[in-house]
């Protein structure tokens, strides 16, 4: 039996970062995925001409090369910065409503403020006290937890203190009362999976702020250019990975992890594994039993599952302008309504008039899809669930009636859309769910009500000796988090490991 | 314990409380993670498990085999799509796409029709060693060949060649069936009509059913014969289809169809969007392929070594994959036309063909990754997957 000094469940965003860090510390490491590729979420395939970008629509916390953010620095010392080429937008996101409506900030905070005044000359103090609050909680929380600060107190952090459980929703209505305004600032809940209603203020501040000062990136040749990158990275480091190749148990032995066994009957060995995939497969499939410690699934039964989502991904046979896109992100609204409906929306099957999210990458980075042609991600939010009463016979007609009627919408804002496209692929929760292996297909791990932000997460440590989660399940969800998830989770193991 | 920072925030208390009401009420997320997981495996099963129920002669050279499931379940799939079935044929276990040419209402069996291919391993095999009780696996419904009703046109130009007609057999059984609201335009080009596939069954439904057409093209038509001759040709098809707006165009059949006739549509303002394609198996010649460097012969042989111990020997001509497979390394594979990134794996050193055209994701080819069921050894090898 092969041994290996700490082995990788996974290889999405987590995953990767865990198993290139690892390696790179010099580690003998071994990486296990299910699929042929690497990326999880983050990776691309092919139709006809075009390659489709299948979840990363803006990358946070990456920064220019002179103001580099958190993201950038991480990914420069695992060396993966030299493999990709990051491509900034300029753009923020625009909010468009069938009502011929438009409005498009800029990932630039004095910009966004002189436009939204611009527009809403009846709330210009509101806008900038919005704005500063945004920031004030940012860095609040940057120092009081990112760099440590060994003495806090609310007099020093009194924007931190007060808001810190507040719902986004409280927040905008204390700020504004014109509805347009609310909503076009309240659209990033699309990001996070809650309405405004239920989402906390601390990540729509964090969103606004980390996007302004760090600007949206996007990679060239997509988000599944970073995973080969990674992969890369971890190959140069000696590592060892293994595509086609699912983890069926992880073993245990008196509390401790021993290591684990493939599907296809292959036994390795390590006292470290980290867990790319959920809490929830790692402790009801891939363990016995006996051997997880009841506080687990204490803990999991007061959390709920997020959202998955229901995807289009359209080649069209022309520029994105040719169709009136003008702005890589955009977020397309057909009322103002934000309240608890939309949760009721998720559940649902169809898709009626909830928010949809619009990319097209062609915008920023012309090369993305061939010459002459571009490429949109069209992404609504849906909870999984609904998708198990459609009878399998029926699955293929279903899924196209819903996909019909996004498709309205978005002819809706841009007439003439239908008659330019080429390919057409539609993604289900349950396509999310064959692919990533999560329940119900959620996209973003747990939900986040206040009550699972930031301070109240399982993290990556679990009762159980070596075992370590690094993924959208242990913390906040999203590229970043994860991609550093894997990162931090690596310097556990090299830190227990070293010391002993 | 020390007492946390954020213990002092606003409504940390409400947090608590909410905390431990929500694991009071809470569900138990195991079962989320077998119901959906189940569902899943009602549309894409790992693997099938199938017996041959019947095999007929529907041709000199192809038959038509009726496959039951052994595990009673066979997954829905969109009419054009096929399964890949993996065999051991002269102790090489290997696994070829066939198109499902029965209609999707039919859930009992599927049908595929298996023409015979000189000197090849598959089709002699299931032709010649497969009988009636013989048990198979194959892949669940694959591939992306299917009606799209988001933007393809209710008026259906098929345009078959060989036994490239076997998706479409299916697309009519269902249109004519469930009475779906389109139009059909069957052009099949073969060689002779003794070679015709299913040409009975189409004529009878064509002459039953208004909305569909049935235009046999012969290359050798028997004498007297007053049908289509020759190839497809654009003006054949304009003859028939009237107008080509609003139509979309569907081409299944050898390489050498596609060179002839995607010219002669756009020729008649066939828009290239409107032309669907079936994939076709890797390129049969592909020393002829632009690009091939002239001074390695199809018959070179170089060796291939892989990473991690192991190596074999290849010929220029043969795709990795295949060679792979001689020699018992098993790759997963699908569609074996280089489109759907199965059997993709990493040339470490040494270089290979790949034709040109192959969607191979950009960052893939950056780091070296190809497609193994379309690339061929130019040198001795060092190869990783
Ligand atoms: C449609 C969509 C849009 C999104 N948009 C954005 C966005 O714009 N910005 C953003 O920041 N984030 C976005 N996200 C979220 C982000 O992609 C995820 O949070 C992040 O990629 C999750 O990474 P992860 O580390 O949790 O791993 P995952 O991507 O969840 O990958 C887990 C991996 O584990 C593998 N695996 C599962 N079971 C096993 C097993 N038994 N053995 C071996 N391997 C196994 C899976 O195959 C998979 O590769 C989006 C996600 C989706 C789906
Ligand atoms: C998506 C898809 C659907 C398919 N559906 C069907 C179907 O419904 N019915 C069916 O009979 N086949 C179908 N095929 C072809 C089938 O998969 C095999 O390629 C075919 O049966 C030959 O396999 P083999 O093992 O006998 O030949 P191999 O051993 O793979 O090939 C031997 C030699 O024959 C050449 N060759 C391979 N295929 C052909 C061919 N079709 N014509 C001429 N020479 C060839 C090869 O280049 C090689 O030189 C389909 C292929 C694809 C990609
Ligand atoms: S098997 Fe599909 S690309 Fe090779």
């Amino acid at each position: 039996m092969e041994r290996f000094d700490a082995i990788v469940v996974g290889a999405g965003n987590g995953g990767l970062t865990a198993a290139a860090g690892l390696a790179q510390k010099g580690l003998k490491v071994l990486l296990l995925e299910r699929h042929n590729i690497p990326g999880g979420c983050a990776t691309s395939f092919c139709r006809g001409r075009f390659e489709f970008e299948v979840a990363l629509h803006q990358l946070s916390g990456m920064g220019s090369p002179e103001k580099p953010g958190p993201l950038r620095m991480a990914l420069e010392s695992l060396g993966v910065l030299d493999h990709v080429e990051p491509i900034e937008m300029t753009d923020l996101y625009s909010v468009l409503m069938p009502d011929g409506f438009r409005l498009a900030l800029k990932a630039e905070k004095e910009a966004t403020v002189l436009l939204l005044q611009e527009r809403f000359p009846a709330e210009r103090d509101a806008v900038e006290k919005f704005f500063d609050l945004c920031y004030r909680f940012a860095n609040e929380l940057i120092s009081a937890f990112y760099f440590k600060d060994p003495d806090t107190s609310r007099d020093k952090y009194p924007v931190l203190y007060e808001y810190a459980f507040k719902p986004a929703c409280e927040v905008l209505e204390g700020f504004f009362k014109d509805r347009l305004l609310k909503a076009v600032l309240s659209v990033y809940w699309g990001y996070i999976g809650l309405p405004p209603t239920r989402m906390s203020f601390a990540y729509l501040a964090l969103l606004f702020f980390t996007y302004m000062e760090f600007k949206p990136y996007h990679f060239k040749g997509g988000s599944q250019a970073l995973s080969n990158a990674l992969i890369h990275r971890f190959l140069s480091n000696g590592g060892t990975v293994r595509f086609n190749c699912g983890v069926e148990k992880i073993l245990v032995q008196e509390g401790r992890v021993r290591g684990v066994l493939t599907e296809h009957g292959d036994r390795y060995e390590a006292d470290h594994v980290v867990s790319n995939v959920s809490q929830i497969l790692t402790y009801v499939e891939l363990m016995e039993p006996e051997h997880v410690p009841g506080g687990v699934f204490r803990e999991m039964r007061g959390r709920s599952l997020s959202p998955s989502a229901f995807t289009l991904f359209i080649g069209l046979d022309c520029e994105p302008g040719a169709v009136g896109i003008t702005e890589t992100t955009n977020f397309l609204l057909d009322n103002l309504d934000f309240s608890d409906r939309v949760l009721n929306q998720m559940q649902a099957l169809d898709i009626e008039d909830q928010l949809l999210v619009l990319s097209c990458y062609d915008v920023a980075d012309p090369e993305f899809s061939p010459s002459g042609a571009c490429q949109l991600n069209l992404v609504t939010l849906k909870y999984g669930e609904a998708w198990l009463r459609v009878p399998p016979t029926r699955y293929f007609e279903t899924k196209y009636r819903v996909a019909e009627s996004m498709m309205r919408r978005v002819e809706d804002i841009f007439p003439g859309v239908r008659a330019h496209v080429e390919e057409l692929d539609v993604a289900t929760p349950m396509t999310h769910m064959r692919y990533l292996g999560h329940p119900f297909g959620a996209i973003y791990g747990w939900e986040m009500y206040p009550k699972d932000t930031m301070f109240f997460q399982p993290g990556r440590l679990s009762p159980i000796e070596g075992l370590y989660f690094a993924s959208g399940w242990s913390g906040d969800c999203g590229f970043q988090p994860t991609l550093e998830a894997g990162m931090s989770a690596a310097n556990a193991i090299y830190q227990k490991i070293s010391g002993e | 314990m020390e007492k946390r920072v954020y213990e002092d925030f606003d409504g940390y208390d409400e947090m608590v409380k909410e905390i431990e009401v929500s694991r009071k009420y809470g569900v138990n997320h195991s079962a989320a993670t077998h119901e959906a997981d189940q569902y899943i495996r009602l549309l894409h099963p790992a693997r099938l498990k199938l017996e041959v129920a019947d095999i007929r002669d529907i041709s000199p050279t192809t038959k038509l085999f009726r496959l039951v499931s052994r595990d009673r379940y066979l997954p829905p799939f969109q009419p054009g799509q096929y399964i890949a079935l993996h065999v051991e044929a002269e102790g090489i276990r290997t696994a070829r796409p066939y198109s499902i040419c029965s209609s999707p209402n039919q859930t009992a069996f599927y049908e595929i029709a298996v023409r015979r291919v000189p000197g090849g391993l598959v089709s002699n095999h299931l032709l010649d060693r497969v009988e009636r009780g013989t048990q198979l696996e194959a892949s669940g419904p694959a591939g992306n060949f299917y009606f799209n009703p988001l933007f393809h046109d209710p008026t259906m130009v098929l345009v078959a060649g060989g036994s490239g007609v076997t998706p479409f057999r299916s697309m009519v059984l269902e249109t004519l069936e469930s009475a779906l609201d389109r139009t059909i335009h069957l052009f099949y080009g073969s060689k002779t009509a003794e070679e015709l596939l299913f040409h009975d069954e189409f004529l009878d439904l064509s002459d039953k059913y208004e909305r569909f057409h049935y235009i046999p093209v012969l290359e050798e038509p028997p004498a007297g014969s007053t049908g289509a001759e020759g190839f497809i040709k654009g003006t054949t098809v304009l003859d028939a289809v009237g107008d080509v707006e609003g139509r979309t165009f569907y081409l299944c059949g050898p390489r050498a169809m596609y060179d002839f006739c995607i010219p002669e549509l756009e020729a008649l303002g066939v828009r290239r969007r409107k032309i669907r394609t079936e994939v076709y198996g890797a390129p049969l010649k592909v020393w002829e392929t632009p690009g091939w460097p002239a001074s390695v012969k199809p018959g070179d042989t170089f060796r291939v070594s892989l990473e991690g111990g192991g190596a074999f020997e290849t010929r220029a001509a043969e795709p990795l994959l295949s060679a792979m497979e001689r020699a018992g390394i098993l790759v997963p594979s699908l569609c074996r036309s280089g489109e759907c990134s199965m059997c993709r794996i990493r040339v470490v050193d040494g270089r290979v063909f790949q034709p040109p055209g192959v969607p191979v994701r950009k960052s893939d080819r950056r780091f070296g990754y190809v497609h193994s069921c379309v690339t061929y050894a130019l040198e001795d090898l060092r190869i990783a997957f």
